[in-house]
């Protein structure tokens, strides 16, 4: 079952009339729509429509743009990939921060850059590649700090697109991608995948998108398709 | 009489495919009526003709474009113009007595004034980029609530709300009298027709801002189909599909935005002999960009089309369309090429600095950027299913082989490729609504090193066969 696009179940009611009424254009709304980003951060939930349309006030109102809020909304959207959500959020920034000859002067645009070479690694599904370049900088540190559980999250994540596609594992290779090692793999594969660990091979259970099935789509052939044909055949007596 | 005419020009050429022939009917009695509305509307404003004429001719002013080479001070005069004018519609005391000139008027209104906005933006943008003209940069600079989307977006909502209706929009789909709903304002035709055409002005506006699930959200009142009320005008039609397409596709939903784009286009190509009127003129031009786009919507999601705009994209892109369509590093100009074509006008809100001019990028630029990104992410998809399409089980590391990349660098494709083939994709609700679907003829599971592929396969289509065959036996 699919949810629309602005659907959120952790949505307060506040922020529901905000996003439905004319109020979501008003300046003053910004500082109720970044503790709600702050929120997001610290529970662990995450209502992209909300965060866009503060992201939207910002790109109206360019002065009262807050760049930590900005990076942590990004941050949230990393952690919901293969979805758009982190593309989407970009589109509502100033166009000036994706352009590299600019960053040396400003720290949004540095960190923006920083954030959009993580989502590239990520919708590559160059998983080990992601982690090192996390590690490799104090300022991503720095970038995901406020998110609660972004390591977590992320492992979830990945967890679910690899599910996806794959039946068995090798185990060193799939360390790799959640960069977890040991006791603290099997666990985290045991206990919240439900994976089963079996010497140098992970197992994943068969779920219904990685059984590959075969399938043949058949057509329904509909009666009122033909109606014109009738009709025709009434209209115009051979 | 005409009614038969008209008829008859829609069936003859529509090819056969699952549309009813209720709809065509509708269509056709669309047009008709709109001709005699118009013609009943003229009486209606030679009645009325003893007001104010010169308020008359004003409201003829505004949907008339400007000349393409009008200075800024014209520029600038036309919004002040726009402004006057919705303040008096909007803010006299109770509904003001006017008729619209002619049905299409709302909709040029709209549209001229979204226009006049949008290249305005990016004229003023241009001036800041290219800091040499210091006139008109200090007179921009001056007048920096010129055509601000602050007061552009409140013209929009004021009339959507003035004219209550998404109140009767919302009647309508329910069944009610939408009449009931519409206030002493919504009433009016000027209003009502105002007020519609004003949702699909946000549409575009959300769009040229670059938020698409904001401007698919807009259209949550509005039926899309051809019996709305926005398929009377030919242009609006063409606008909104050409829109929501486009939102469709920033969002990654390929198929959807084929959907749209296909019903407007098979719809234009039908309805041709019927539209000689200078509306088909103007678009003409998004005709185009529409095969552009669904050229590459088609390249991420490789689907069956209708047979008429199958031919017709061979015709307009032939070349670029096979090439995007066998992906790799060299079809990557070919895509910023045909986006950067067909892609709306984008504009950034807030005036641009007009003190560092190199950071006023063209919001183009940014947009096509991001677009691009996910571009390159798939542009390996075409050749590694390619190769599947030819095996059911195949050794990863051989696959590479063949390919001549790394077997790390395969595995990664073959996740990406297996991600974007779950698409989201509408199936009723709101525009925003959909389920997450397989969209892909190819499925394949990793087994370690050894790939499982299957095969979607499409029955016969025993309709379309019907259907051709029993035509030939009249």
């Amino acid at each position: 079952m699919g949810v629309p696009f602005d659907f959120a179940p952790d949505r307060p009611e506040h922020i529901d009339a905000i996003l439905n009424g004319l109020d979501r254009y008003n300046p003053e709304t910004t500082a109720v729509f970044q503790d709600y980003v702050a929120s997001q951060c610290e529970n662990q939930t995450y209502d992209c429509y909300a965060n866009m349309a503060l992201l939207k006030l910002y790109q109206f109102n360019p002065h009262l743009t807050r760049d930590e809020t900005t990076t942590n909304i990004l941050c949230k959207a990393l952690t919901v990939f293969p979805s758009p959500d982190f593309s989407l959020c970009l589109a509502l920034l100033p166009p000036s921060v994706l352009a590299s000859s600019l960053t040396s002067s400003d720290s949004l645009a540095e960190a923006v850059q920083k954030l959009a070479e993580l989502s590239r690694q990520l919708n590559s599904c160059d998983y080990a590649g992601f982690w090192a370049t996390l590690d490799s900088d104090d300022l991503y540190a720095d970038l995901v700090a406020d998110v609660a559980g972004f390591d977590e999250l992320m492992r979830v994540r990945i967890a679910v697109t690899v599910s996806q596609a794959v039946r068995e594992v090798e185990r060193p290779l799939l360390e790799s991608w959640l960069n977890l090692r040991g006791d603290e793999f099997e666990q985290f594969v045991r206990g919240v995948c439900g994976w089963e660990v079996d010497g140098p091979v992970v197992r994943v259970p068969m779920n219904k998108e990685n059984e590959a099935k075969g399938t043949v789509v058949r057509e329904n052939v509909r009666f009122d398709q033909f109606s014109r044909m009738i009709r025709r055949a009434y209209e115009q007596p051979a | 009489m005409s009614l038969r005419a008209g008829e008859n020009t829609v069936a003859r050429p529509a090819p056969l495919d699952d549309e009813s022939d209720a709809e065509e009917e509708i269509m056709a009695q669309d047009f008709q009526e709109q001709v005699q509305y118009e013609d009943g509307m003229d009486d209606g404003a030679n009645g009325f003709m003893g007001g104010p004429q010169d308020v008359q001719a004003q409201l003829a002013a505004l949907a008339i474009p400007l000349d393409f080479q009008a200075t800024l001070e014209t520029k600038m005069i036309s919004y002040d113009n726009y402004c006057s004018v919705f303040h008096y519609i909007l803010n006299s005391e109770g509904p003001v007595d006017l008729e619209a000139p002619s049905v299409y008027w709302a909709w040029d209104v709209i549209d001229e004034f979204i226009y006049q906005f949008n290249s305005f933006c990016s004229y003023r943008q241009r001036v800041a980029l290219k800091a040499e003209n210091s006139e008109e940069i200090s007179i921009l600079r001056e007048n920096s609530n010129i055509w601000g989307c602050y007061s552009v977006l409140n013209v929009l909502y004021s009339l959507i709300q003035r004219s209550q209706i998404s109140e009767q929009l919302a009647a309508m789909k329910r069944g009610d009298d939408p009449a009931q709903f519409a206030g002493e304002y919504g009433n009016r035709s000027l209003y009502k027709s105002l007020g519609y055409f004003s949702i699909i002005g946000l549409l575009r506006v959300h769009c040229l801002l670059g938020d698409f699930s904001l401007a698919l959200k807009t259209l949550d009142d509005i039926e899309l189909s051809k019996k709305s009320m926005f398929a009377r005008v030919m242009a609006a039609h063409f606008t909104t599909y050409y829109y929501v397409g486009f939102s469709y596709m920033m969002m990654h939903r390929y198929a959807d935005a084929i959907r749209m784009f296909s019903h407007i286009l098979v719809y234009a190509s039908r309805t041709k002999n019927i539209q000689k009127n200078s509306q088909y003129d103007s678009i003409t031009k998004q005709n185009d960009q529409m095969y552009a786009l669904i050229a590459i919507c088609v390249a991420f999601h490789p689907t069956r089309l209708d047979d008429t705009i199958h031919t017709a994209l061979r015709e307009k892109y032939g070349e670029q369309f096979n090439r995007m369509q066998r992906g790799g590093p060299e079809a990557l100009p070919l895509f910023e090429e045909l986006f950067r074509g067909a892609c709306p006008k984008f504009i950034s809100p807030t005036p641009p600095d007009f003190d560092n001019p190199e950071i006023n990028i063209d919001p183009v630029e940014h947009h096509l950027t991001i677009f691009m990104e996910e571009v390159k992410n798939n542009i390996w998809s075409p050749t590694v299913k390619s190769y599947l399409k030819l095996y059911t089980t195949m050794d990863l590391k051989k696959l590479a082989g063949f390919l001549e990349v790394e077997p790390e660098q395969l595995r990664n494709w073959l996740l990406v490729n297996k991600q974007r083939s779950r698409q989201v994709r509408w199936s009723e609700g709101g525009l925003l609504d959909g389920e997450v679907v397989n969209s892909s003829d190819l499925d394949y599971a990793m087994q370690g090193d050894l790939i499982h592929v299957s095969e979607v396969k499409v029955g016969r289509r025993l309709t379309d066969w019907y259907l051709r065959n029993l035509a030939r036996t009249y």
